[in-house]
């Protein structure tokens, strides 16, 4: 065997091993897969703790108790909101209807808003899935502003940077419930850990027809609504029926 | 009625950034192409080299004062994501600093084709054509990237985006080439200066009809959809709220004018072989329509994406 051959040799062994190394590894990654799929369906997932929150509209006497809890509990400046009530009006006297529809951040379990954000100020807490805003790394580049789908953002007046519900952190980090579950006067509003089988949360999103708002974004938000009415001023274009919203929040259509 | 968190320094810092990044980009891809129009390829390098930084710091002060806590703005330096803001701005950031070294380059009166620093000059470009198309596409992926805004989310933004960006940039050399060109009465100054302002132009009228070629599809595929895209391109349709500046600005003024301007220009030469005259009018008149084209472009377009919401809720 000459010089060559043996390079070409050992080339070819070299090449064989790795496609055989390549295919034993793509074998064995498909095989975990497989496994790993159908013993523990999204284990991981399931086990991560989610604060949510289930807002029973029927309740809802549109007091905006809660959006004064808030303000009062963050001190939110003037003309922005963290917690806000929109009324839905719709119909034509005699055939009327008003609805109540309590808003606040999502807290989703796939947030555009920190895909987003260039700095990393805002990101999903791993240990309870409240999604949160760093306001000392924020730069107030209002991305995330864009980005939400539900309008839930706001750049703070005072401080510059961006600000929005964080379901009472301080508070439920304590074991009490948001602001605006605690005040709420017609016990509309629950609270608790949706991954926990037991939560009064859990029982009652598996018991009732619940909604959530604008699914079609893919961000799966973890505020879910019973009996919300979803209607929007988009629908006065077909002619059939008025709709008129009314955000009670400043200089803002509903977004 | 909506907020528009993104207003005009947003939007200038768009144009000025594309402009910017155009005409580095156009600068290097010309110093770097082979055979053809001799010394006027360097003439046009030099000054798209010379242009180019200064619009997009323009632009960068802009949106840094534009931000809630300007003075964090170096947080954006702290780390990179994935997020198209984090990405741009380091290509941003690096593109500044390589553009203005390349500009460096051209800025000795005795700069010329393979003098002392022509290696530099060649190895910036290199870099910098990447990097500028980088920053020229950057913008309009962060725009892109949000299915909370129907009308920006769409991949085909980017190429609308580094087309007008490019289109600018030369937009912006052949309007420079008019006011500083050397007067002369040297017929091969003038041979150089005709050849220059031919080889710009036929480059611009290819990129302004890939322009068109791409609003007509991003039109026409918001008319053949259904749903939130359907109702955001209500606002730039006809009927709509920015119909006007979209059709009349951007269609019209930016891009069928300066596109037939050009092709009338061109024509003489490309088909019949005839020699080219350049004719100082039109060579102002293009330009300016295609600016003043590029500006209304990204003000449409990011006024429109963000008057405009997702219909269902």
């Amino acid at each position: 065997m000459t010089k060559e051959d043996k390079h070409e040799t050992t080339r070819r062994n070299f090449v064989q091993k790795i496609i055989a190394g390549a295919g034993v590894s793509t074998v064995a990654a498909a095989t975990y897969g497989l496994s790993s799929k159908a013993t523990t369906p999204d284990a991981s997932e399931r086990r991560a703790k989610q604060y949510a929150m289930l807002i029973d509209t029927r309740k809802c006497i549109g007091c905006h108790t809660c959006s004064v809890a808030c303000k009062a509990e963050f001190d939110v400046p003037l003309g922005v909101t963290r917690s806000w009530v929109e009324y839905t009006e719709k119909g034509t006297y005699p055939n009327v209807s008003r609805n109540f529809l309590p808003r606040l951040c999502n807290h989703c379990r796939h947030p555009q808003c920190v895909d987003v954000c260039p700095t990393g100020a805002t990101y999903k807490r791993e240990q309870d899935g409240i999604v949160v805003v760093d306001s000392g790394q924020c730069i107030g580049c209002k991305y995330c502003i864009q980005a939400c789908p539900y309008d839930a953002r706001f750049l703070n007046p005072v401080t510059g940077v961006a600000d929005k519900c964080d379901f009472c952190i301080h508070r439920v980090s304590k074991g009490l419930v948001p602001s605006c579950v605690n005040s709420c006067i017609g016990g509309a509003r629950i609270f608790g850990d949706i991954s926990d089988p037991t939560s009064e949360i859990s029982r009652l999103v598996e018991t009732n027809p619940v909604t959530v708002l604008r699914p079609g974004k893919g961000t799966e938000p973890q505020v879910y609504y019973i009996g919300a009415d979803h209607s929007d001023e988009h629908e006065n274009k077909r002619g059939w029926y008025d709709v008129r919203v009314t955000t009670h929040r400043k200089e803002k259509g509903r977004r | 009625m909506y907020e528009v968190p993104w207003g005009l320094p947003v939007i200038a810092y768009f144009f000025l950034a594309g402009l910017g990044a155009g005409a580095v980009s156009v600068s290097g891809s010309v110093l770097l192409r082979k055979g053809g129009f001799g010394s006027s390829r360097f003439a046009i390098a030099r000054c798209g080299a010379l242009i180019g930084p200064l619009p997009v710091m323009l632009g960068t002060f802009l949106i840094v004062f534009e931000l809630g806590q300007p003075f964090r703005a170096l947080n954006l330096f702290h780390l990179i994501n994935l997020s198209p803001m984090s990405i741009g701005s380091w290509f941003l950031n690096i593109f500044i600093i390589l553009s203005v070294l390349y500009a460096m380059t051209f800025m000795l009166p005795s700069a010329a084709p393979g003098d002392r620093l022509a290696p530099i000059r060649r190895g910036l470009a290199w870099v910098c054509v990447p990097l500028g198309i980088g920053v020229a596409i950057y913008t309009a992926v962060m725009l892109g990237a949000m299915p909370a805004r129907p009308l920006w989310n769409s991949p085909i933004l980017a190429a609308l985006f580094v087309l007008s960006a490019l289109s600018s940039g030369v937009a912006s050399i052949i309007l420079a080439g008019v006011f500083f060109r050397r007067k002369s009465s040297d017929p091969a100054i003038r041979n150089d200066y005709e050849n220059s302002t031919y080889l710009l132009i036929t480059s611009d009228a290819v990129l302004l009809g890939g322009e068109l070629m791409v609003v007509f599809l991003f039109l026409l595929f918001g008319q053949l959809t259904i749903g939130d895209v359907r109702y955001a391109m209500d606002t730039i349709l006809p009927g709509g709220q920015l119909a006007l500046p979209f059709w009349g600005l951007v269609v019209v003024v930016g891009l069928l004018i300066p596109f037939f301007i050009e092709i009338f220009q061109m024509a003489p030469k490309l088909l019949h072989g005839r020699k080219f005259r350049s004719h100082v009018p039109l060579e102002i008149i293009s330009p300016v329509a295609i600016l003043i084209g590029g500006f209304a472009l990204r003000y449409t377009l990011v006024i429109a994406g963000q008057i405009s919401a997702p219909a269902a809720l």
